[in-house]
């Protein structure tokens, strides 16, 4: 287990470094730094004096080097816009950003595996209907249009939660919804077909030529190896929600990192722009290696490759 | 003595595409504690569903019906899932032809061998676990105690197939069922797995219900023998009477494809039945071995194909007179 969790580990510290070089080439692929942080209309002796203070004029690799060097200590240079540094902005919206992934993570995990295990406990059953139904209305319903729904029924027509902020739990319940559901259907179709593709095992024969109780079969012996992929889709769908977070604390109004994503690239922003992206690929490589190590906890054979 | 395990006209259908699979059709046998008995046939004839049927772990979609089906006097035609479950793995074992795949590969052995015990008996963990380890040392298993923590892939087929006969034992029960327990290991492991079948049965007086489609194994291991085709017992008794005097076609058949010392020059091409097994969807009249059987005549055609005793238990269904010859009679 630990030489697998020491070469995963390598891995993800590669593929890290490779998602870093990516974010920083970034800022230089929209075009010159310099230019767009003048904005329309700016002059070029403006450009060359900012392309010195920068130092947007050496070479690449020194600049990266620098860039990672800082990028590392937690200092991603200062916004232009607030005139603050990047990191401590990002340290006050990152945890919206984070409750809301969690929390609809949970939120799909917790709607789609009971569901997904009762489905292919009793296959075509009514059961499994109503919950292909929940999966399809899940897939086809735009998550916008499905918040704009929910503010509209619960906080405007029925006013039970708050329609916008998070000034406390309450202002999560419906992101957290609308977030959440919109993973379900994936979670619970994995679920599904890895349920019934187990309990056709023959170790799951042995389990009941035990005499063990029903809830022991599925949930100890079938559940683990039906898992598997479902825990490789959840660090995935995980990275999804970060990523959905922009339209969900657009239509929410929540101060998070989506929201400020989207307003940074509007403003040419470009220090948190690229901070953005690195953090969320660094988290996404975490979540991934996370997924890994887990699923080699469930499947020993897995550690053995 | 009475019989621990009695069948009587036991049934097993299946909807398939086209219709109902009438795979088991009106078996029936007895088994007495501490014996053998082997039920014998080729693929396909039903032996793994009628072995399942009286387990109760027939897949969903399949019917069970049967006249008499009763284990130590207790009916189990009508018993509930809870109180069927509670004899299985308790009183009644089955271990199964594929060790490879019949283990959780993502469950400690240990763990495995002992839920069966803590399921049916208050016992503390470290007592399981003592069973467990004796257990697995009495079944040839060395170093038991360090392998508990171990996972089926580092076990070898041989060693699975031991892991499952101990883990059937943990309860001690009185019936196992061991559904070709040798078919899927080489055959020298396959020797070492029968003898050790053997011993742990005469150990613990258990009644022994093994499947195989293999006469040498019968003759090896059985105390009585079933002979079954096409969903039917055409021919049962003790394994001596059946061996020396095989009465049905089917059975003549199978005994002259083993090669035998003294009686089977070298160089003989090993015989085979010639011939398919019919159909078992939808109805079926008189003796499903006619198409194959080379004494067929008209009256094979009809229903129901005669019971005959050939000596004390020993029986055959078949509309030929018990001939008293040895193995050269047919065809
Ligand atoms: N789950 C199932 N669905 C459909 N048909 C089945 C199923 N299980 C068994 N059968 C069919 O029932 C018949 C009897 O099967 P069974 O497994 O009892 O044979 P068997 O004698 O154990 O054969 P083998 O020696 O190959 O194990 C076969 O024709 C088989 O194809
Ligand atoms: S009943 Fe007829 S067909 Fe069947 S085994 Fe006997 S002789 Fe052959
Ligand atoms: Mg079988």
């Amino acid at each position: 287990m630990l030489r697998f969790a020491l070469r995963r580990l390598l891995v993800a510290l590669l593929v890290a470094l490779a998602v870093s070089a990516a974010s920083f080439l970034l800022v230089f692929l929209a075009g010159d730094p310099a230019v767009a942080m003048l904005g329309q209309g700016g002059r070029a002796e403006d450009a060359a004096a900012l392309r010195t203070l920068y130092g947007f004029d050496r070479p690449l690799p020194i600049q990266y080097a620098a860039w990672l060097a800082k990028a590392l200590v937690g200092d991603f240079g200062r916004s232009q816009f607030f005139n603050l540094p990047v990191a401590a902005i990002l340290w006050e919206r990152l945890p919206t950003t984070m409750t809301l992934g969690v929390c609809g993570l949970a939120f799909a995990l917790a709607l789609s595996l009971p569901l997904g295990i009762l489905a292919a406990l009793r296959p075509n059953s009514a059961l499994d209907r109503i919950a292909l139904l929940v999966a399809v209305t899940g897939q086809a319903i735009p998550s916008f249009w499905l918040g704009l729904m929910l503010i509209v029924l619960l906080g405007v027509v029925f006013p039970v939660l708050p329609i916008s902020g998070a000034d406390d739990w309450r202002g999560f319940v419906l992101p957290t919804v609308v977030l959440g559901y919109y993973a379900t259907p994936g979670f619970m179709r994995l679920t599904r077909a890895g349920m019934i593709d187990v309990l056709e095992a023959d170790f799951i024969r042995t389990a009941r030529a035990k005499g063990l109780s029903a809830p022991d079969v599925v949930l100890r012996h079938a559940l683990p190896n039906a898992i598997i992929p479902v825990v490789s889709l959840a660090a995935v769908q995980f990275g999804f929600m970060l990523s959905g977070s922009i339209v969900i604390e657009s239509v929410f109004a929540l101060n998070g990192v989506g929201r400020l994503a989207w307003e940074s690239i509007t403003r040419s922003d470009l220090p948190v722009v690229q901070a953005i992206v690195l953090v969320f690929a660094v988290i996404y490589v975490i979540l991934t290696l996370a997924a890994d190590l887990l699923n080699a906890w469930l499947d020993p054979r897995i550690r053995a490759a | 003595m009475a019989a621990l395990l009695e069948v009587e006209d036991l049934h097993v259908r299946l909807p398939v595409a086209g219709g109902t699979l009438h795979a088991v059709r009106g078996i029936g046998f007895a088994l007495q504690p501490g014996r053998t008995l082997c039920l014998v046939g080729e693929s396909g004839c039903g032996k793994s569903l009628t072995a399942l049927a009286l387990m109760a772990l027939l897949p969903r979609r399949a019917a069970r019906d049967a006249a008499r089906l009763s284990f130590a006097g207790t009916d189990l035609r009508s018993l509930p899932e809870r109180r069927m479950a509670a004899l299985r793995g308790d009183r009644m074992a089955m271990i199964f032809q594929d060790p490879m795949t019949s283990l959780n590969p993502t469950m400690r052995v240990g763990t495995q061998l002992v839920e069966a015990l803590r399921r049916h008996r208050r016992v503390s963990a470290a007592a399981a676990r003592d069973r467990a380890v004796a257990l697995l040392e009495r079944v040839g298993i060395a170093g038991a105690a360090a392998r508990l923590g171990q996972y089926p892939h580092q076990f070898s087929g041989g060693q699975r197939q031991r892991l499952m006969l101990a883990m059937a034992l943990m309860c001690e029960p009185q019936l196992l069922v061991a559904d070709e327990p040798t078919t899927a290991l080489d055959v020298t492991i396959q020797a070492q797995i029968l003898r050790l079948l053997a011993e742990v049965q005469r150990e613990l007086g258990l009644a022994l219900l093994l499947i195989t489609h293999d006469l040498g194994i019968v003759a090896r291991m059985a105390d009585e023998v079933a002979v079954m085709y096409a969903g039917e017992i055409v021919e049962r008794g003790p394994a001596a009477a059946v061996f020396a005097a095989p009465q049905h076609p089917y059975t003549q058949g199978l005994l002259n494809c083993i090669p035998a010392p003294g009686r089977t020059l070298p160089g003989t091409p090993l015989a085979a039945i010639a011939g398919v097994v019919p159909s078992l969807v939808g109805d079926w009249r008189g003796c499903a071995f006619r198409a194959r059987c080379s004494r067929a005549r008209p009256a094979c055609a009809d229903d129901p194909v005669p019971t005959r005793t050939a000596a004390g238990r020993h029986s055959y269904r078949c509309v030929l007179s018990p001939a008293p010859a040895g193995r050269e009679a047919a065809p």
